[in-house]
This record gives C-alpha cells, sequence and structure tokens, in this order.
C-alpha cells in the first residue's frame, strides 16, 4: 500500500511544480458493508469499494479543493484545479496549512471487520435480543455497518501519513406496537467487546416499557435524558464548536470564549479515541488528532479549529481540519457523579426521553429550537417510570439547556447512527425545566 | 465528464445473467460537479470534482444485493456482480422480494441548457455571486454573516436490467444555497434561502437571488425592530406559497412513500401515521374536498425533473391527497409488488453508490380559484405566515410545527404588523382539515429532501398556491 502513499505523493509535487503554494493530498480506500432490515428480515445487503483521493491546493490565497475517482487522470485533474486557482480569488482570511513533520502513533484498526464473517448473525443476535424482551408482536428493523478505511496523506508543508480506521455499527429500531417503540445502538472501532444484542435488549425494553402511550402534557419538567438522546444534543454542540460555524454566526458559542456557558458539572472534550468509530491518527493538515477540552467546568475553552481558523481567533489549531472546515471528531461529556439509579431517584416528577429526531433551530446564533422525542417517553414519578407518553416536543433554548443540566451519569455509551451525524461518548443527563410541547 | 462505459456496464449486466437470478440491473452515473463558497463577500473555496461509477443490484431466491464501485475495468465488474449475487442469496428472507410488472422501455432524454453551465467561465460564476453580496450590503442594513453557495451537478446516467430497459439521460441541475444573519441593536435574525433548477446558467436569470436577498434582509430588520410576539389563541392563519410546500412535503409526501407505509425505512426516517389495517388508508379522509396535493416529477425544469425513474419506469404524476382524501402511494417496484399495483415511477437513487428507494419530485397543493385579496378580506382577526424559519414532524408525519419567519398580523382583511416568531403546532388532519379557501397562485421552491441510509439528499421541489385555514390555534 506504499504504492497509494507514493501516487498521492506524486500529486502533491506536480501540483508544486505547476507553482502551486501549498498543496494537501490525501488518498482513501474505503471498504463498507451494510445490511438493512426491517419487518425482522434483511431487505438488502451492500457493499461499496470506494477510491478517492482528495486534492486542495492554494496559489496567491486563493483556495481550491477537488475529489479526484480515475486515477488513470489523476494528473490531469491536478491541472485542471491549478487552472481554477489561476481564475479564482483570494480569500484574505485564509491562514494557511500546518507545517512540519509529526510522529504519529499506530492505528489499531481492526482488520477482523475488513473480512467480517457471517454478518447476518449479528442481526440476528439483536433481533433475537430485542424480541427476549417482546416475545409477541416483535417489530424490529436497523442497520449494520462494517468500515474499513486506508488513507494515505502527502502535504507540501512536511506532514506525511498512513492511517487505518475501522469502525462497526448496529442500530436497531424495535415496535411492539405501532405507537410504541424503542431504539438501540451499539458501535465500536473493533470487534472487541461489539456486542449487538445489547443493542437489541435496550431497544426490545424501550418498546416493552413504552406500550399503550397517552397524550403528553404541556409544560416545564424536569428530563432525564439516555445516551441516546444525549448523543443528538451533544452532536449539536459539537457542530457549533467548529469555528467555522461560529464565524458564519451558526453557533450558539460565538463571543463567550472564556464566559460561562453551561452548568459547571460540565465538562465537554473532543476526542479521536481509539475506542471511537471516529478515530484516527491526524487530521486533514496531517496535525496529529488529539483530545481538545471545549468547556472545562461550564466555562467555554476554546472552538475547534485548522490552521487557518486557528490564525484568525489567534490560536493553535486543535487537529481537527477537514479538507475545507474544522470539525469535531468524537465528542465526550465527562461522567457525572451519579449510578444511573440515582439519577431517577433525583426526580420527583419529570419525563425520562430516549431518543429524538427532526432537531431544527430558529436563529443558530441565539440558540432557540425544537426537536421531536421519539421511541420511548415517560413520566417518572419519585424516581419510577409511570407511565409512556407520545406526541411531545421540546421547544427550548441550546445555551438554556446547556446551563440547566444538573446531573450527570457515570455510566456513558458511545453513539452513532443515522440521526446522530457525530460520534458521541454520552451519560445519562438530568436538565431541569425543559420545555415541552404538544400539536393543539 | 468523467467516464461512463456502457461497454462494460453491459458486460457486468451479462456477467449477471449467466447466474440463476430473478432479477438484474446496472446502473453508471457520471457527475461533474462544483460548489463555489462566498463567505462575506470573498471566496472561501472553489471545489470542483468529477466522479463516475457503477452499481449491480441483484435479486435472488427473494433477496436483493447490492455492489458498487468506481472502477471501470472487466475485472471490477465481475468482483461487483459477484458480491452483489453473493449478498442476495445470503439474505435468507422468508418473505420473498419481488417487483411489480412492467413494459421494458428504452428511452435517451436530457434536460436542455440555454446557456451551458460549462461554458461558464469561473470568474463570472464568482463574480455573479459577489454582486448577489453588494446589492445585499447596499441596503445599508448590518448583515455581518452571508454565506452563499453555488452548486452545480452535471449528472450523465445509464440504466439498463434484465428485462431489456436501457435508458440514458443527462439532467444538469444548478442550485444556489444562502444563510444570512441581519444584526440591529444587539439582536440577530437569520434567514436560509435555497434556489434550484434543472437546465443552464440561465438559472440565475430566472430566479432574482439578488432581489429575494435585498427582500429577506429588510425583513428581518423588520421583525427585529418591530416584530410583537403573538397573543396566544384560536384565529384564522393564512400560510404563504413557502409554507404550503413545506406542509405538503412533510405531512403529505413524506406518509405517503409506501416505503415508510411498509415499514422499511423504521429505523431512519420512521413510519407513517399510514399503515396496513390502520385507521388511514386510500379512501380515508385527511382534509377538506379543497385539498388535491399532486407530485409530478415532469414539471419542466423542475429542481426535481425526471422522466424515468432509477429503476427505468416512465415518470407521471402522482395524485396523493385528492379532494381531501387519501388517493395515492409513492412505489418503486418492490413495494408495489408488495401492495398489488404497479409502480408509479417513484425510484430515485443520488449516485451510483446509492440503491434506489421511494422519493419524492416534485409536490405541491393544486390551486384553487380566490385571489390573495379575497382570500385575506374574509379573515377577521388572524396571522398571515408568508414563510418559515423553524419548523419538524414527527416520524409518523402526523405531528407537525411551523414557525413563521416573515409573518403579520391581520385584522378585518387588513395586513397589519410584523409578528415575531408565530407559531403552529398541529396534526396532519387537522392542518388540511381546516382549509378553507386557495388561491389560484402557484410558486415553487427548491428543497434538498433527506432519507435513506446512507442519507440521500435529493432535490425537489415544493410548491402551492397561498391558503387560508380556520379556527386554529397559535401562539
Amino acid at each position: 500500500m506504499t504504492d497509494l502513499l507514493e501516487k498521492t505523493g506524486a500529486l502533491v509535487k506536480k501540483a508544486k511544480s505547476l507553482g502551486a503554494d501549498e498543496v494537501i493530498a490525501k488518498t482513501t480506500f474505503g471498504r463498507r458493508m451494510q445490511i438493512r432490515f426491517s419487518n425482522n428480515e434483511i431487505d438488502i445487503s451492500k457493499v461499496w469499494n470506494n477510491y478517492l483521493t482528495d486534492v486542495a491546493l492554494t496559489w496567491n490565497k486563493r483556495v481550491v479543493a477537488t475529489e479526484i475517482r480515475n486515477f488513470e487522470r489523476a494528473e490531469e485533474r491536478v491541472e485542471d484545479l491549478f487552472k481554477l486557482a489561476k481564475v479564482s480569488q483570494p480569500n484574505p482570511m485564509y491562514g494557511g496549512i500546518a507545517g512540519g513533520t509529526f510522529a504519529y502513533g499506530k492505528s489499531k484498526a481492526d482488520g477482523k471487520i475488513l473480512t467480517l464473517e457471517e454478518p447476518n448473525a449479528y442481526v440476528e443476535r439483536a433481533i433475537e435480543a430485542a424480541r427476549a424482551e417482546v416475545p409477541t408482536g416483535l417489530n424490529a428493523g436497523g442497520t449494520l455497518y462494517a468500515n474499513y478505511e486506508d488513507v494515505y496523506l502527502v502535504s507540501s508543508e512536511g506532514p506525511t501519513g498512513q492511517d487505518a480506521r475501522s469502525s462497526i455499527e448496529l442500530s436497531i429500531r424495535a415496535f411492539s406496537q405501532k405507537e410504541a417503540s424503542g431504539h438501540g445502538v451499539e458501535c465500536s472501532s473493533s470487534l472487541k467487546d461489539f456486542d449487538p444484542s445489547r443493542a437489541g435488549r435496550k431497544a426490545g425494553e424501550m418498546a416493552r416499557l413504552a406500550k399503550d402511550p397517552v397524550a403528553g402534557e404541556e409544560g416545564t419538567y424536569d428530563v432525564i435524558f439516555d445516551p441516546l438522546i444525549t448523543g443528538s444534543i451533544l452532536g449539536t454542540y459539537a457542530m457549533m464548536a467548529s469555528a467555522f460555524y461560529v464565524m458564519i454566526q451558526m453557533s450558539v458559542f460565538g463571543n463567550k470564549l472564556g464566559e460561562k456557558v453551561a452548568s459547571e458539572i460540565v465538562t465537554l472534550r473532543d476526542s479521536p479515541a481509539g475506542y471511537s468509530v471516529a478515530n484516527r491518527l491526524f487530521d486533514d493538515e496531517g496535525v496529529p488528532a488529539s483530545e481538545t477540552v471545549i468547556i472545562d467546568r461550564g466555562v467555554l475553552k476554546t472552538y475547534l479549529h485548522n490552521t487557518s481558523t486557528a490564525k484568525i481567533f489567534k490560536a493553535e489549531t486543535s487537529g481537527n481540519a477537514g479538507l475545507v472546515v474544522p470539525e469535531a471528531w468524537n465528542v465526550e461529556l465527562d461522567p457525572g457523579s451519579f449510578s444511573r439509579e440515582e439519577l431517577f431517584g433525583d426526580v420527583r416528577r419529570g419525563l425520562y426521553l430516549t431518543n429524538t429526531w427532526y432537531t431544527r433551530f430558529q436563529n443558530y446564533a441565539v440558540g432557540d429550537f425544537s426537536t421531536i422525542p421519539r421511541d420511548g417517553a415517560f413520566i417518572i414519578e419519585n424516581g419510577e417510570i409511570k407511565g409512556s407518553i407520545k406526541d411531545i416536543r421540546i421547544s427550548d433554548n441550546a445555551l438554556r439547556m446547556l446551563g440547566n443540566i444538573t446531573a450527570i451519569s457515570r455510566e456513558r455509551q458511545h453513539i452513532h447512527w443515522w440521526e446522530s451525524q457525530y460520534p458521541t461518548l454520552s451519560p445519562y443527563i438530568l436538565i431541569k425545566d425543559v420545555r415541552i410541547t404538544r400539536p393543539k | 465528464m468523467d467516464i461512463l462505459d456502457k461497454d462494460i456496464l453491459e458486460y457486468a449486466l451479462d456477467h449477471a445473467l449467466t447466474k440463476r437470478v430473478e432479477y438484474a440491473e446496472a446502473r453508471a452515473h457520471s457527475v461533474h460537479q462544483e460548489q463555489i463558497i462566498l463567505r462575506n463577500g470573498a471566496l472561501e473555496a472553489y471545489v470542483q470534482s468529477v466522479d463516475s461509477g457503477f452499481n449491480v443490484r441483484i435479486l435472488v431466491e427473494g433477496g436483493l444485493g447490492f455492489a458498487s464501485t468506481n472502477r471501470w475495468t472487466t475485472e471490477e465488474a465481475d468482483a461487483v456482480v459477484e458480491t452483489a449475487y453473493r449478498l442476495a442469496r445470503a439474505s435468507g428472507r422468508r418473505e420473498k422480494i419481488q417487483f411489480s410488472e412492467m413494459e421494458s422501455n428504452e428511452a435517451d432524454w436530457r434536460v436542455e441548457e440555454k446557456e451551458k453551465v460549462l461554458d461558464v467561465d469561473p470568474e463570472s460564476k464568482i463574480g455573479l455571486l459577489s454582486g448577489i453580496d453588494k446589492e445585499v450590503m447596499a441596503q445599508g442594513v448590518e448583515v455581518p454573516s452571508r454565506i452563499l453557495q453555488c452548486f452545480i451537478d452535471l449528472t450523465e446516467k445509464y440504466f439498463i436490467n434484465s428485462e431489456g430497459s436501457r435508458i440514458t439521460s443527462y439532467v444538469p441541475k444548478v442550485a444556489c444555497f444562502v444563510i444570512i444573519s441581519v444584526k440591529e441593536e444587539g439582536k440577530v435574525e437569520q434567514a436560509m434561502r435555497q434556489f434550484g433548477y434543472s437546465g443552464g446558467w440561465e438559472a440565475f436569470d430566472l430566479w432574482n437571488v439578488a432581489d429575494e436577498l435585498v427582500h429577506e434582509t429588510m425583513v428581518l430588520q423588520r421583525v427585529i425592530n418591530e416584530g410583537k410576539p403573538l397573543k396566544p389563541g384560536k384565529m384564522s392563519l393564512v400560510c404563504g406559497t413557502e409554507v404550503v410546500g413545506i406542509a405538503t412535503h412533510e405531512s403529505c409526501g413524506h406518509p405517503m412513500e409506501a416505503d415508510r407505509i411498509l415499514g422499511r425505512e423504521m429505523s431512519q426516517a420512521g413510519r407513517s401515521f399510514i399503515y396496513p389495517g390502520g385507521p388511514y388508508w386510500l379512501g380515508t379522509r385527511i382534509g377538506s374536498d379543497l385539498v388535491t396535493i399532486v407530485d409530478d416529477p415532469r414539471v419542466e425544469h423542475s429542481y426535481g425533473f425526471y422522466e424515468y425513474d432509477d429503476e427505468g419506469v416512465e415518470a407521471r404524476p402522482r395524485y396523493l391527497y385528492k379532494e381531501g382524501v387519501i388517493n395515492e402511494f409513492f412505489h418503486n417496484r418492490e413495494t408495489a409488488a408488495k401492495l398489488g399495483v404497479e409502480s408509479n415511477g417513484s425510484a430515485r437513487a443520488v449516485n451510483y453508490d446509492r440503491e434506489a428507494i421511494v422519493r419524492m419530485a416534485n409536490t405541491y397543493l393544486q390551486p384553487g380559484d380566490m385571489s390573495e385579496e379575497e382570500l385575506l378580506e374574509d379573515v377577521k382577526h388572524g396571522v398571515y405566515m408568508k414563510s418559515f424559519t423553524e419548523w419538524n414532524i414527527d416520524d409518523r408525519r402526523f405531528n407537525q410545527r411551523y414557525v413563521g419567519r416573515e409573518a403579520y398580523l391581520i385584522e378585518d382583511g387588513e395586513i397589519g404588523p410584523p409578528v415575531s416568531k408565530p407559531t403552529i403546532e398541529m396534526t396532519t388532519k387537522g392542518f388540511w382539515s381546516a382549509v378553507d379557501g386557495i388561491t389560484e397562485n402557484l410558486r415553487f421552491d427548491a428543497a434538498t429532501c433527506g432519507k435513506g441510509d446512507p442519507m440521500q439528499g435529493l432535490p425537489v421541489y415544493t410548491g402551492g398556491p397561498i391558503i387560508r385555514l380556520r379556527e386554529v390555534h397559535m401562539k
């Protein structure tokens, strides 16, 4: 595979020979497998082989990029790209890419994912675990993904690296009735400890508890968020932590560096750790990907940067470069001091929400938004689940909710699925005074 | 454009047909894409790429297998066919998948560009966006953040299947997506607008993006300065075309997708309030008899335009809700077979590496016969919600919410001062049953519809006339 590193480097040399100032090329050889299932049966199985080289180059502060998929014409595409740069316009805010050489760790990608045997068995195990909770009338659907990528990066400014990234994910939604469902996910960078039964059991348990839901009532509630829905919420903050989204006013964190933006029990960090489905050794500039504390005990410490945004904010790159804008890799909310049981015991009358979807903002800078809980949603009285509800909506403010987190569990789960774009490590959290609305 | 080697595709299908398959197809896409990003008047980045590849989908023993690649070699074609075949056989389904019957089609269709996109040089494209930005800034309003993006997508496709269909197509699409933030006395309001067109660079002449954004800028400034919250209560609601469009898409289009109805999307985008044996089915009333919602892929130069879908089925209008009654679902060949009908040409895929699934194209409410003045003059107390900001709907497509971006109070038939963030949160049946007046105009907006796993964001139009709802709860 060093052949691919050489080919990637040759494109960088080609661009430099044409006169480019800075060039990054990243070749990805991806092999991905998916099984989709619904109504307790496999609908379709898919395999994708994807060969791709991303090239970004600058010339006199003009930034252009391309994706090359046809290697036979790769040099021709680089020539086209350089011509595009010459007729493009300068970006006065462009601050360059990372220089120097870096020592990277060793990839811990799991090669067994590449040659997954009996993938259908993972799906069957998840369905059977759900069926153990819902012996009659179970209807389950979901996806299994297995992903393995070889990545080769060469930068004209020095960084050169090779990485392998692996992940396996199972997502299952189980119905016990048409309006009673639960959802579970299982995600890992390796087959070790990957247990699809865990996701199936959770989905089945929630579906069983969610039976015979009644319409929820509008009002303000103390709400326990399951790790699954916490993952969706953290994903919103992950996006807003990117310096680019701050610059374009798509973030509640604008102009708040050094300020208290969350409850003091909240420490939020970005970590491309080995366990994560977003595991990686370096970012798209070749800077080692490492842990970054975004919020430290309630105080906003930094945005997520590439070299260019870091220059604008007079900061250092945090190793979060995507090819064009910085982005979070894997957001972790630090564990709290509560067990799950203690967290529930803290709620005299409130709600337990397990999942959500369709989060939309009125105004990203202000943070007013709504999102629609789905799957198990429950009334809690004196720490006990007392009934299943439906047809409710969280209609609140992202900053207000961050400030109202009053308890965090020790237990955390790695979350990534169709609705949660950013991988997270999510605990149960208790947020007080959450505004709930419903249709009238 | 990049490679699209029909011979390789034919080779792949021939290889598939050497096996004992119930059905096989091969679909190739070759795509030229450009993305121009302007931030606050300066070019952030210009991204240009070409992509091409193909997939093979095989039905064997009632199971489906799919494999794709972007390497155009016979060896890769062999590998893709073998993989798809192996996956299909391994599915082990108890209930066998079948495809509905259809005539094979041979066609070669394309959307014309009056001004060819590739003939417009990059400087002119950047210059056009810069000009729009300058016009917005010339209004004397503080607009601290302006993102203007232009997307170009020129797609050539070739589809063949084991039943003899051979379809070649070329569709150029141009789109513009804008986010602006207006600041006034420390307060910020935001608007997002999308424009989309199947055709050439003439799209920008038709859209008047600069005028539209200048209007948005002035509206947001006025909302900050003059907008007052609404006193909650029951009243009339007049919905502008943009609001009607999103409502048709969310609470008619999505719940009428047969794959959702049958549960195939259950763990992602969800199911539908319509399901076999449930309280809502074909023939059930869902709205007032004024409500007829159509989806027509053949609206000329529309963002969701196509003549044949990605299973080779000829496109035609689908009458979803007809005179207030649930009338026709969206189908691909798999869902059609399951419900005993023919496909109505609703299978779409965003690229060669995605399976074709049941999708909308251009969904709109059919116009009525009233003028806007007639619609308003009969409103004693209400709100005119011309456009929306936050919106969402539950995964059964029954509990929806729309929050007004540009909205005004109506008193005694007259449009009054702006209202800040008026909100309607109600059921699908409640919404469409409350409609008692529809204007005679019809306007479309471009949108990107999200569905599928992996996600397939597809271009669509949403649209309609202006409508009036009676006695609905607003807050």
